[in-house]
């Protein structure tokens, strides 16, 4: 098949246009094969590798080069992980199949988003995008083409072969993670890491599971049982303003005000702490509890800084992203050891004067104090009314998470993707660390976005030498401005895994820019015919999990799996590497030799993921491509049994805070955490002028919709939250016609009774959502699960079913000022806050 | 031995992937499906009942030991084979929908018009068609095929196509919650007569008198 | 021929042929042309059955009453019974043949046939009852059979006697099967235990009833089309009034019983398929009870008894709302799901488990819990093609044999 693919390019070369080429001869790669039906049936072990990172594990029954049917391999060592997968990985030929698929290079023809493409051949449309990406290079600059794209983790080959060129070219790059908003912002602030998260088969290991705004069941599905299993020997709690079906499953649901999760962490922080059920040792070897703050300025103290320390200081070597604390012991005042965590003899509270360089005298109290102090406020009744929560309830759920431990807290996506919403992770991380949770089996806490971190070092594939990137913050992006932003602004935008026409067009700026010509080229590589695809310029045809080679990860599990090719590439379908190394050597002759033009694409996948074997560092040792062709292979991790344990290694070998998050250098996230410990206290000037040195609780859209339009706290009473759908991955199956049909091809939202009775509108009803920034259409579901004052909607519906008008359209690109004190790509950035976002529901008629 | 299925809705968590494994093993033409899973007091899957409990409830055919499908069927295309699954013989059905008259739990499935063109209305490429590819006989009779005839009623024959290789159900091997198992009911020490002993199983339309072979674990359980 | 034979010959023909296109068509194409689905697998075609079995009562009515109980008023009418009964014997087999999927495959009920079920008993008892009320006709006919007719008459030395004889033996049987006929096609019914609407004692008598109304009401139009108005058939006239108002109101005896008995109990699942019939299907079942019973009052009324026209319409009347009846056997039994349950935590609330309908539309859902089902085109196009052929038969023996011939009373 390589052959006829090679040949192909050879006579298209001859041809000179494809318009000379019978298209039917490549309309399937394997047409040979597929002619002689043998009825031989094949069976491929491959990997489901869409934006929800499931990566689970299929078997792809293939008779006459067709799937016939796929049924989850279910072969992880693990039982309890088989059998991984879900109805959308079970209906996947319904894309690979579907008529929406992409057979072949388009070229647009018509109006931007008219949909009128010209079929072109491969040659003839990379030309054509070279030729542009070229021009706009020149005219502004490479960094003016920016590439998307997503979940990186799930394509160490394909997705790092358009990231490899993108470093050549010296394009622009944004980092899925914050465009998502699915960078959780308290992960860096507070553990200095991008993300962390317990394999799922620990959580049934928690003697206590809270979960915030996660809707597991359906948005973890293949590990959801884990969390049922949690409730055999714990207990399980599940905090969601809305009765989802995970709250559903739970022992105990706790409805909550949206937005006010913070204000239940500190208030349940402040019971633990009154009742004396932390784990003091704890906190005063690993957090920086006990790391002594200024009164006079709220910054900690800094051994150069006191008289009595600053020789010792200024002769201990540290590295550049740590910094020396005090703490006091009972000897008096002690440098802290950013480097180890051994016990320290700290005292975890008091109130001190300590004697500065220049002989001034200043109040000093430890952390743990002040945040004493901050917690103050969070009495029971006053929680209890931000929250909405009963006050009992409250009490009696912190005393036992205290107290049966270790605790497990999962922090959803929906939940922290609000403005705040790094100061309600913050809170909640207070938990599982009082109770000395962290490090342990079972323990701790983990958000399980779509997005997640890379697993091992990718450097030697993704970043050539002599690349560069210019790393850019979509919201940047989206808002034409910012510190990254190129002075020329951004005028090409190149992506792949990605439908951002659906999902991230805030107030429609992607299709405005686009209509504008503002942004003067997209070209997008798709197996889909998405709405984004619509919008471009040059579509390429992509292959699917089942027709290529490549090599996946996830957060869910640890195992590492590939992509193998079950069918030949339907119509004429390319994997990314082919593409890359296509349109590189368009632009750069020189950059040919990047992507191995000696081998064929099946051939060179597979040398990139032994590469990538071989150089990943400690978790990749000993794995071998061999290896993992026979099935899954664990990754390596320094818990005994290469479990996946957060913080194993701080807790239980004392190594300061943080581990690396791939792939930038420890050093760039280091920093984050210059005690080497969980740092709940923030003393960078920023935070101490928006008063969130300390988690805090703060008003929902006061910053935000409030501040822009004080009128919108009449006008749009309706919180507008965007969740996920059990049908789709985001816009992924949006047109899976099974799962349609299961839904009964029908858009919805829903609304709690009270606010549709307001508004006259009955179940099944077609209304309109709206605000002044856009609006969308769906149908009416009157749910009493569902809480007042909220709409929730299901997104991930292409344009084409709500009648072009996207329910991104609603949303805003909101920035909160401290994500952009630090900058590291992906990991501290300004990242999407989807739920802040007001709106109100009209009906419509039809 | 009888073969009975043991469905766990403590651990169903509603994903529909038994419902989507079942329509693409065994090639259910478009409108046509075998399983179904709701969630029982709402008219919308997944949203919780007012005021109720939330909990989800997989049905397909429930192989019935006193099956009124089977003695209705006037010339035997529903019969029961010997490890009490009721089957479909494809040649042999004339299409009456007297059975499905009679089957109380709305399982069984007509072909109302040609299944290809039944496809063809899911706008696949290249007349793409899924499912198990081969015809399956038992004993001579044809009880599994990819493109069933037109006007010939089908429905969930435990899989039996998967038999002869000793695969378990297309449902069972997909169901994501570990929620369903199967087992020979006639061994009262088989995983599905200790579920159903120990967990409280019980049947659908009990009262009716079908005695169904699969079972039901009841939901909202807490296990010590 | 008289213009209007001629006349209605041609309706007939027509009709006959428009139906068996259509049935063509529909057997290309599958029965998705028709408007029954998944959740209502059953409509028109064995709402039709049923009532055709019903008209076929005829042939017992009088043969019984004259033969058994001596109601000899009745003896005109004799052959028209046998002879309405056998068209609507054959109608009622053939409105359930476009009802087949795969039709061609019926010789598996020769095959194999299962002999636990009543639809096999029903095939038996249908043919045996077309058998004997043919054979009732042609032994009434006997002594007519002259002419061109003689050919195929049986060679007998007195056949007056002969006939007479015969028509009186066989009359017990003939009863018999017309009881079987209606109580087997009724248990076709009544034996679904997950049906509540039919499953009921009182469906294959309460069948009878509606039967030996209606199939007399066939009869008495077909005799006044066929002798016209004659005062002294005023006798018989009376007698039929009688019959069909006595059956009439053990009918609407055993209807209501069974509700009552059920509304009383007040079960959810009866209460369900009360409310299908008395709210949703209102207007349809006040129909089915009140045509009737106006049709009943009529033609007990002795006026109305002056005038074939009258004595007609009210018969014609009472057959639609039997028709109305026999349509109603669909509705409550399948616009009612069964697998209907309280759900935890709900036990005052009443759900059921969606059924896929079997039909894809991107627009509609596939899953249901109520069908409205109205018959398609096509299927009114085929039941009215098997009116056309009851009709056809009766008015085709008429032309060609000596059924009116009368006989002395
Ligand atoms: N089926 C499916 N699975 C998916 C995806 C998909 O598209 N489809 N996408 C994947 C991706 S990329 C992501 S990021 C994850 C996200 O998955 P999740 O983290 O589960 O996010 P959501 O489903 O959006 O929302 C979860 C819950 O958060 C609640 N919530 C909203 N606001 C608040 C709040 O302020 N406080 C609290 N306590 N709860 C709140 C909502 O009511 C909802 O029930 O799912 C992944 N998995
Ligand atoms: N309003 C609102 N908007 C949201 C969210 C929200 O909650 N509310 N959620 C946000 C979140 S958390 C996320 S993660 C984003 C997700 O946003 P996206 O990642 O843009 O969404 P997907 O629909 O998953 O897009 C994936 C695309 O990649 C294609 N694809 C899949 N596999 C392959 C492959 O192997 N090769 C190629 N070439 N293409 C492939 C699919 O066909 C699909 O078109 O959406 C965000 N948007
Ligand atoms: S869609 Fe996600 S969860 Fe479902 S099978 Fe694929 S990878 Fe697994
Ligand atoms: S569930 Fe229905 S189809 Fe299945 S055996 Fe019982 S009666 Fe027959
Ligand atoms: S439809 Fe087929 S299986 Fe059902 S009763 Fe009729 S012949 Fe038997
Ligand atoms: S046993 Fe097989 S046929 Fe029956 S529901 Fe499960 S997958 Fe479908
Ligand atoms: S696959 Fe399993 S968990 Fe999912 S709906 Fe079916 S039975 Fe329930
Ligand atoms: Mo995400």
């Amino acid at each position: 098949m390589e052959l006829n693919r090679r040949s192909f390019m050879k006579m298209s070369l001859a041809a000179g246009t494809a318009a000379s080429l019978d298209m039917k001869f490549f309309s399937y790669a394997g047409a040979e094969a597929a002619s002689q039906k043998t009825g031989v049936e094949t069976v491929t072990r491959s990997t489901c590798s869409p934006n929800c990172t499931g990566a689970c594990g299929f078997n792809v029954h293939v008779t006459d080069d067709r799937i016939t049917t796929l049924i989850q391999s279910a072969d992880y060592p693990e039982k309890s992980y088989n059998p991984r997968g879900c109805l959308r990985g079970l209906s996947m030929m319904n894309l690979v199949y579907g008529k929406d698929r992409v057979k072949y290079p388009l070229i647009r023809t018509g109006e931007r988003g008219s949909g009128e493409f010209r079929k072109a051949s491969w040659e003839e449309a990379l030309d054509y995008a070279a030729e542009k990406l070229k021009n706009i290079m020149e005219k502004y600059g490479p960094e003016a083409v920016g590439l998307t794209v997503q979940v990186p983790g799930t394509g160490y080959v394909h997705k790092g072969a358009f990231v490899r060129m993108a470093g050549l070219a010296h394009w622009s790059i944004h980092h899925g993670y914050d465009q998502n908003g699915d960078l959780p912002m308290f992960w860096p602030m507070t553990f200095g890491v991008q993300t962390e998260e317990l394999e799922s088969l620990e959580w049934p290991n928690a003697r206590y599971t809270m979960v915030f705004g996660s809707n597991l069941i359906q948005t973890r599905l293949p590990d959801a049982h884990h969390l049922i299993e949690a409730k055999k020997n714990g207990k399980l709690v599940v905090f969601d303003p809305d009765y989802c079906s995970t709250a559903a499953k739970a022992d105990e649901w706790v409805p909550l005000k949206p937005d006010t999760d913070a204000a239940m962490g500190l208030g349940m922080a402040k019971v633990i702490i009154d009742r004396k059920l932390y784990d003091e040792n704890f906190l005063k070897d690993f957090t920086d509890m006990p790391i002594l703050v200024r009164k006079d300025t709220g910054k900690r103290v800094r051994a150069k800084e006191v008289k009595d320390l600053v020789s010792q200081a200024e002769k201990r070597k540290i590295p550049d992203y740590r910094d020396l604390f005090v703490i006091h012991t009972e000897k008096g005042f002690e440098i802290l050891n950013p480097e180890r965590l051994d016990p320290s003899g700290a005292e975890l509270e008091g109130e001190y004067q300590v004697e500065l360089v220049d002989g001034r005298k200043v109040e000093v109290r430890t952390v743990f104090s002040e945040f004493r102090e901050s917690l103050k406020e969070y009495t029971l009744d006053k929680v209890s009314s931000i929250t909405e929560a009963p006050a009992e309830q409250i009490e009696r759920v912190a005393i036992e998470a205290a107290t049966n431990k270790p605790l497990h807290i999962i922090y959803g996506a929906s939940n922290y993707q609000w403005y705040n919403g790094d100061l309600k992770g913050r809170a909640l991380s207070l938990l599982p660390v009082l109770t000395g949770s962290i490090g342990k089996s079972g323990g701790g806490i983990s958000s399980y976005a779509g997005q997640y971190r890379i697993r091992f070092n990718l450097k030697e594939w993704w970043f050539p030498s002599g690349g560069k990137l210019n790393w850019v913050p979509y919201l940047y992006f989206l808002q034409g401005k910012g510190k990254r932003y190129p002075k020329k602004g951004i005028k090409a935008m190149v992506g792949g895994w990605g439908n951002p026409f659906d999902q991230h067009n805030m107030s429609n700026r992607l299709k405005d820019r686009t209509t504008s010509g503002d942004i003067e080229f997209v070209a997008t590589f798709d197996f889909s015919m998405t709405t984004s695809c619509q919008w471009s310029d040059v579509v390429f045809p992509a292959t699917s999990w089942y027709e290529n080679y490549e090599l996946t990860a996830t957060i869910l599990h640890p195992y590492l799996q590939l992509q193998q090719p079950a069918i030949q590439p339907m119509f004429e379908s390319k994997t990314a590497f082919w593409v890359a190394r296509e349109l590189s050597k368009r632009l750069n002759p020189e950059f040919e030799k990047y992507f191995f033009p000696e081998l064929d694409t099946n051939a060179a996948s597979q040398k990139i993921i032994e590469i990538l074997l071989e150089t990943g560092g400690f978790e990749t040792k000993g794995i071998t491509l061999d290896m993992l062709k026979k099935g899954p292979v664990r990754l390596h991790s320094t818990v005994p049994d290469d479990r996946q344990i957060p913080f194993y290694d701080q807790i239980h070998e004392r190594v300061p805070f943080p581990p690396q998050s791939y792939p930038p250098p420890l050093k760039a996230t280091a920093k984050f955490l210059k005690s080497g410990r969980i740092e709940f206290y923030k003393d960078e000037d920023l935070f101490l002028k928006m008063g969130e040195q300390l988690p805090v609780h703060k008003e929902t859209f006061a910053d935000t919709e409030y501040k822009v339009d004080p009128e919108a706290r009449k006008k749009y009473r309706l919180r507008f939250v965007t969740k996920n759908s059990l049908y789709r991955v985001h816009s992924t199956h949006s047109n899976n016609v099974w799962l349609n049909e299961l839904q009964g091809h029908k858009p919805k939202v829903f609304l709690n009774e009270a606010d549709a009775g307001e508004r006259q509108i009955n179940a099944g009803d077609f209304v309109e959502i709206y605000n002044n920034r856009g609006k969308t259409k769906a149908y009416a579901v009157i749910d009493s699960g569902c809480r007042k004052g909220t709409a929730i909607f299901e997104q991930g519906w292409w344009a084409r079913y709500l009648k072009n008008e996207s329910y991104n359209s609603l949303t805003m690109p909101w920035i909160k000022p401290l994500h952009e004190i630090y900058f590291v790509p992906g990991i501290w950035t300004p990242t999407t806050a989807w739920n802040e976002c007001l709106v109100d529901v009209r009906r419509i008629s039809v | 031995m009888i073969r009975g299925m043991v469905i766990d809705l403590e651990k169903c968590i509603g994903c529909r992937s038994c419902v989507v494994a079942c329509k693409q093993h065994n090639a259910q033409p478009a409108g046509n499906w075998w399983n179904r899973v709701f969630t029982p007091g709402s008219s919308r899957h997944l949203s919780p009942p007012e005021k109720g409990r939330e909990y989800f409830l997989p049905v397909h055919c429930q192989h019935c030991r006193n099956a009124p499908c089977e003695k209705v069927c006037p010339v035997g295309a529903t019969y029961k084979h010997d490890d009490g699954t009721v089957l479909v013989d494809f040649e042999r059905c004339v299409g009456c929908r007297y059975c499905m008259a009679a089957c109380p739990y709305g399982v069984r499935q007509f072909n109302w018009e040609d299944p290809k063109k039944a496809m063809k209305r899911y706008e696949y490429q290249n007349e793409y068609t899924y499912g198990h590819p081969k015809d399956y006989r038992l004993n001579g009779r044809l009880v599994y095929m990819q493109s069933r005839f037109k006007g010939v009623v089908e429905k969930c024959n435990f899989c039996v196509h998967y038999l002869d290789q000793g695969l378990d159900p297309a449902c069972v091997r997909a169901c994501p919650g570990k929620a369903r198992h199967v087992g020979d009911l006639d061994d009262p020490d088989s995983n599905v007569s200790k579920m159903i002993r120990d967990k409280n199983g019980f049947n659908l339309l009990a009262e009716k008198g079908t005695e169904p072979t699969v079972f039901y674990l009841p939901p909202k359980r807490k296990e010590g | 021929m008289s213009n209007s034979k001629k006349i209605g010959f041609l309706v007939t023909g027509l009709l006959m042929i428009a139906g068996f296109v259509a049935w063509i068509y529909q057997y290309k194409e599958g029965l998705v042309l028709t408007n029954m689905r998944n959740s209502y697998s059953w409509g028109l075609y064995v709402s039709g059955l049923a009532f055709f079995v019903g008209n076929a009562a005829g042939g017992l009515v009088l043969s019984s009453l004259i033969y058994l109980f001596g109601v000899k008023s009745l003896k005109p009418f004799a052959k028209i019974g046998a002879l309405t009964a056998f068209a609507n014997v054959t109608a009622a087999m053939i409105s359930i043949l476009p009802d087949i999927g795969q039709p061609i495959r019926l010789y598996h009920m020769l095959l194999h046939p299962n002999l636990n079920s009543p639809l096999v008993w029903d095939v038996i008892v249908l043919n045996l009852y077309a058998a004997l009320s043919l054979i009732y006709l042609y032994i009434l006919m006997l002594p007519d059979l002259k002419g061109p007719l003689a050919k195929i008459a049986l060679k007998v030395d007195q056949p007056k006697e002969f006939s007479e004889k015969w028509a009186k033996r066989l009359a017990p049987f003939s009863l018999v099967a017309a009881m079987g006929i209606h109580v087997i096609t009724a248990w076709i019914f009544a034996t679904q235990g997950g049906r509540d609407w039919w499953n009921s004692a009182v469906l294959a008598p309460d069948f009878i009833a509606v039967a030996v109304a209606s199939g007399t009401a066939v009869v008495f139009i077909v005799s006044l089309l066929t002798y016209g108005f004659k005062n002294e058939h005023q006798q018989a006239y009376r007698s039929m009034a009688i019959i069909i108002a006595t059956a009439y109101f053990v009918h609407i005896f055993l209807m209501y019983n069974d509700f009552i008995i059920h509304y009383w109990y007040g079960a959810h699942e009866a209460l369900e398929t009360l409310s299908i019939t008395f709210i949703d299907y209102g207007l349809a079942h006040a129909f089915e009870v009140l045509a009737p019973l106006a049709a009943v009052i009529l033609l007990l009324n002795k006026k109305i008894r002056q005038s074939s026209g009258a004595m007609i319409s009210s018969c014609i009347l009472l057959i639609l709302g039997v028709f109305a009846h026999r349509f109603l056997l669909m509705p409550a039994a399948f616009d009612k799901i069964q697998l209907s349950m309280n759900p935890l935590g709900l036990q005052h609330n009443y759900w059921s488990v969606p059924i896929s309908s079997g039909q894809y539309d991107p627009f509609i859902d596939t899953f249901v819990t109520k069908w409205h089902y109205f018959p398609s085109a096509i299927e009114i196009t085929i039941f009215l093609g098997v009116i056309a052929f009851m009709c056809f038969v009766v008015l085709f023996a008429m032309d060609r044999f000596p059924i009116a011939g009368e006989a002395e009373a």
